[in-house]
């Protein structure tokens, strides 16, 4: 089965037995290529480039063109903050002194959105058949928050009307946006609406039962599928959401996914989750990774209905080998679960005995990987240095350890490698997680002949 | 005899106009306006913080509640003499430079309002010489500093540097929260006070003040 296959059949509402892989790298795609958050938010090819380095490296089955909660309220006059290392910020509210309601659609062609049609464009061209492509829109709710500011909140009591007109007019922008993205190939669209988190559910009832069974509705009849993206402690209101009838839920740490998923599973709805985006993804170990996600799986009832992904939009920092290891636990988790448990126990004592670094006789390159075979990052990282071993032929020496034998597992922890795939010349941590190009690997590997 | 339970509950329910009504009708009974304060109004915004903590209430219930609480306090306030409005203490609070999350803030503004404290909101976005520049102004004793992004956490360390540089270092307590802030972040940048939730904040901010 393609990703794309199984992300559609587990929306579907079938069962496989394998459970899909939903990287929600945004702005992080750029990381990967080199170009600030900034830059791939505003540069189509930067975006695509860095767009097609996820699809390689994080083998997704599933994958968003663009995580952006500010292309539409851009459009409709909110000011931006830009940053080198984060998506932009709304940070003013044309409706904070007026209950007016607005009556402009964004157009096709207004702002962001040519940028972000344009990337879903080639992404579909490119990997269309293969990945499930996954169209963000802000939710109505947060787009009303960000038209009004924060007043929104207290209008749910003092003014309920307005609050209800002003999302019924964020909806029809919702419709219009969806729209365009459903036609430029988007298999599913995300409503993403990390509000929802701060109003209890009968606040939910009251106001947005209605405007989101509408948007799902709309995204159903347009031939796509959808997601309901939240973020935040949105444990009260995860049964409420589901009477809205998206054919997904995504939840972020906050939530207990295992009890969440007891929910959605009466419901018949497939819930997204849940790797902790910062103490895990940004701040932790590629081990960490791995161990947090077998965990993850691990404590579900079922892998029925079930997306694995982060929490919510990735911080654009985290390195690139943690995320490579929540893609190897849930596509290899058996595996996985056994090279955590190696690693784990401290039992393994090293066996072999380490080159003497210092006298070798020719340059050693070392490649450390998860598996070659099943691992993309590792796959590309074994054929550099295959690639570079056939150009230097017998000038050098080249080997791979793959982590799933535990004498591997012992050498890399004497060697004190942390990040897998890794490629070290003569003992030295050289490349890690990004594959290195040709010639500036061979400059290195000349510079120890 | 005024009910300060009533005022209590219409207060945890959002209920303005009454509030101020049944505050205006304590006064002219001749009750002490700094028992209503005390007893009617601080001890519903008690009630409404603890009730958040616990995910009983929401963002939408505290921030009119807190309306309502202002409401009462405006008809209080004349009424109070001068050693009523002792000054308990000052704090100057904001979201730190780069991060334009709010919410959290707006409610430990109002926990800290709920305890009596006067309290200086610079908004979000706020830099590091701005905190201490207010300090340094206002003559606080707190400055509290909130932030939501791994990013922009960082932030409360060069809070800590400029409070040095400007020479009021032993004299404020400087207070961080937020969702990725956590005790030993807290330490480590050389800040006082960690807390997880504004109830608490509210309490650890009355203990330092009273310090
Ligand atoms: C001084 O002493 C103290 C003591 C205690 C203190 C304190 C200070 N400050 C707070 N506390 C404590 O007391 C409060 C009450 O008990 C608590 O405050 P909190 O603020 O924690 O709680 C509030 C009452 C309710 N909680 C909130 O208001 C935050 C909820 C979540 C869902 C959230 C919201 C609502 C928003 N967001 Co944002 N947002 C998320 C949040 C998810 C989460 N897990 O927290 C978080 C924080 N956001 C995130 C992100 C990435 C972003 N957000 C962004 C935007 C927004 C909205 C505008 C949509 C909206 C903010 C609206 C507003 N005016 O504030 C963007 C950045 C904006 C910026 N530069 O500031 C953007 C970059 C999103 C994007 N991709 O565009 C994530 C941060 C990841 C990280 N670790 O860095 C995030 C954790 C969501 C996630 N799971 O990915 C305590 O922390």
């Amino acid at each position: 089965m393609t990703g794309k296959e199984k992300v559609l059949a587990v929306l579907n509402k079938e069962k496989i037995d394998s459970i899909p892989w939903l990287p929600f790298a945004g702005v992080h795609a750029g990381k990967l290529k080199g170009y600030t958050a900034r830059e791939v938010s505003t540069d189509a090819e930067k975006l695509i480039k860095s767009l097609r380095e996820v699809n390689k490296l994080y083998k997704p089955d599933g994958q968003p063109v663009m995580f952006d909660l500010q292309i539409e309220a851009e459009i409709l006059g909110c000011d931006l903050v830009w940053s080198e290392d984060a998506p932009p910020t709304v940070a003013s509210h044309p409706l904070s002194e007026s209950t007016d309601i607005p009556d402009t659609i964004p157009a096709a062609t207004d702002g962001r959105i040519p940028l972000s049609i344009e990337a879903m464009k080639a992404m579909k061209a490119e990997f269309g058949d293969t990945t499930a492509l996954y169209g963000l829109i802000t939710g109505p709710f947060t787009l009303s928050s960000h038209l009004r500011g924060t007043n929104i909140f207290m209008d749910m009591i003092m003014n309920p009307d307005y609050v209800k007109d002003l999302l019924s007019y964020c909806v029809k922008v919702a419709k219009a946006v969806s729209g365009y993205y459903i036609e430029a190939g988007m298999d599913v669209i995300a409503v993403v609406d990390p509000l929802i988190s701060q109003i209890s559910p009968d606040h939910f009832e009251e106001f947005m039962a209605v405007p989101f069974a509408e948007v799902f509705d709309f995204i159903r009849s347009s031939g796509a599928k959808s997601s309901f993206f939240v973020c935040g402690n949105a444990t009260a209101n995860i049964a409420p959401m589901c009477k809205t009838n998206p054919d997904s839920i995504s939840v972020d740490e906050n939530v207990d996914l295992a009890a969440a998923k007891k929910v959605t599973d009466e419901h018949n709805i497939v819930i997204g989750g849940n790797i902790p985006l910062t103490s895990v993804m940004l701040f932790g170990t590629q081990q960490d990774n791995m161990k947090n996600t077998v965990d993850l799986i691990d404590s579900v009832d079922n892998t029925d209905l079930l997306i694995i992904a982060p929490g919510c939009d990735m911080p654009y920092d985290i390195p690139v080998e943690n995320t490579i290891g929540v893609q190897q636990a849930v596509h290899q988790t058996e595996q996985i679960r056994e090279m955590v448990k190696n690693y784990e126990g401290s039992e393994i004592e090293f066996e072999g005995e380490l080159p003497d670094y210092a006298n070798l006789e020719k340059p050693f390159i070392e490649v450390f990987t998860l598996d070659s075979i099943t691992c993309a990052a590792c796959t590309y990282m074994k054929a550099s240095a295959v690639d570079i071993k056939e150009h230097f032929g017998d000038k050098v020496d080249m080997v791979e350890y793959k982590y799933t034998e535990p004498q591997n597992i012992a050498r890399c922890k004497v060697m004190e490698v942390k990040q897998l795939p890794s490629i070290y010349i003569n003992g030295k941590l050289k490349y890690s997680s990004i594959i290195p190009n040709r010639s500036e690997f061979i400059a290195e590997v000349e510079k120890c002949l | 005899m005024a009910d300060f339970e009533k005022i209590s509950e219409l207060m945890q329910k959002g209920k303005a106009d009454e509030v101020k009504q049944l505050c205006a009708d304590a006064l002219e009974e001749g009750v002490n306006p700094k028992d209503v304060l005390d007893k009617a109004l601080l001890a519903a915004m008690n009630i409404v913080g603890e009730k958040f903590k616990n995910n009983e209430v929401f963002v939408p219930e505290v921030l009119i509640a807190a309306r309502a609480m202002n409401f009462g306090l405006e008809v209080l306030k004349p009424a109070m003499v001068d050693d009523d409005i002792e000054e308990i203490g000052k704090v100057v609070i904001g979201t730190v430079k780069g991060d334009l999350h709010d919410i959290g803030k707006n409610l430990v503004k109002i926990m800290f309002e709920g305890k009596g404290l006067t309290v200086i909101d610079l908004g979000a976005d706020v830099s590091a010489d701005k905190f201490v520049e207010a300090a340094v102004n206002e003559g606080a004793n707190i400055i509290a500093c909130s932030a939501l992004l791994t990013t922009t956490m960082t932030q409360m360390e060069s809070v800590v540097k400029a409070a040095e540089d400007a020479g009021i270092r032993d004299k404020v307590t400087i207070m961080v929260g937020g969702a990725p802030v956590t005790e030993k972040f807290c330490d480590s940048i050389g800040a006082d006070i960690y807390t997880a939730d504004a109830a608490t904040a509210s309490e650890k901010a009355l203990e330092a003040c009273s310090k």
